[in-house]
């Protein structure tokens, strides 16, 4: 659906940091070093973003 | 003793000697539940005709981590208002907004403007043409024993001094300890084997079960930490952890207040 505000495990505010990640992939840099330089360190938060499935522009047209 | 503090953005790592795991534990449990934090508990929703439900959207933004000062604020149910919500114990929110656009936590607009919140990229859902959401959030102090929101240090934790000590008349300087380290902290330096940066060593023991002629012995200090957490930009760390030691700190003396005023029961 959307990202989620935080990491379901330590609590780190990944929110913010997905829409930058997304656009630096894009762009062809290696995901390891995006995370490695938005301070993403451990592998709980790291997760949430490589796993995540953005599915909000698909739902968005349903109120 | 506190040998080493670094407080650095929203990090801190300490070094304590001198101390037991169960004192370190202590302090670690105040820092997860019991430090006072400004979260968004309620919400209005004037308008809300976007993808996602009224109860999703106030959960996403009572996640969102509201710059707090602790002294200006009062817990609701400690406040003069009884509850009612005042300036006192209440901060509001407001955020009107139509598609199609992203809404960003930047875009809810704080009655006071210091508490206008840091990060302003978080985003709180998307919004089609002609969807509109418009809505009243109340931010209120609490602690994480009550809700996740109100937490304010993450990844909190400690771990033992490590001591490596190697056994030169036994090492043959053949490199398996260097290859097997997964943190990467043995180097060789001329004819010596050398421990580069011990507090990233996991204690992992790769290096110890790997070397043949039993060169190379990880052990801890049992009465020295590293100490480590994080905050989520609501509060500086160091505020944090003064914050938490003053809430031991009443929590012993209530005790010990106790000692002395509650009658001793006969057996």
């Amino acid at each position: 659906m959307i990202i989620p505000v935080r990491c379901f495990t330590c609590g780190r505010v990944i929110a913010s940091d997905y829409e930058k990640f997304v656009e630096r992939v894009k762009k062809g840099e290696d995901p390891k070093e995006v995370l490695d330089a938005l301070g993403i360190e451990r592998y709980c938060c790291r997760r949430m973003i490589l796993s995540h499935v953005d599915l909000i522009d698909e739902i968005s047209a349903y109120e | 003793m506190i040998e080493k503090k670094i407080f650095e953005g929203n990090k801190a790592e300490l070094v304590v000697s001198g101390v037991d795991s169960s004192f370190m534990n202590s302090i670690r449990r105040t820092l997860l539940s019991e430090i006072p934090k400004l979260a968004i508990d309620e919400v209005i929703f004037y308008e809300n005709s976007s993808p996602l439900t009224n109860e999703i959207l106030a959960h996403r933004l009572s996640m969102l981590p509201i710059p707090t000062e602790m002294d200006l604020f009062v817990p609701k149910d400690q406040c003069v208002c009884e509850g009612a919500g005042c300036p006192n114990c209440t901060l509001i929110y407001t955020l009107s907004k139509e598609g199609p656009c992203t809404v960003y936590s930047g875009d809810l607009e704080a009655q006071r403007s210091e508490f206008s919140i840091k990060d302003k990229d978080i985003p709180i859902t998307e919004l089609a043409e002609g969807q509109r959401l418009i809505l009243e959030a109340m931010a209120t102090l609490g602690t994480a024993n009550k809700h996740a929101s109100y937490q304010a240090a993450f990844a909190v934790g400690y771990k033992n001094y490590p001591v490596i000590s190697i056994d030169y008349s036994k090492c043959d300087l053949g490199k398996t300890c260097i290859d097997a380290c997964p943190p990467n902290i043995i180097k060789k330096e001329g004819n010596r084997i050398v421990i580069e940066d011990i507090e990233k060593c996991t204690l992992c023991k790769e290096c110890e079960n790997r070397c043949e002629f039993g060169a190379i012995k990880v052990t801890y200090d049992p009465e020295k930490f590293i100490f480590r957490f994080e905050t989520d930009g609501a509060l500086e760390p160091e505020e944090v952890l003064k914050k938490a030691i003053e809430m031991l700190d009443k929590k012993l003396e209530s005790f010990s207040s106790q000692m002395f005023t509650v009658e001793e029961e006969k057996q």
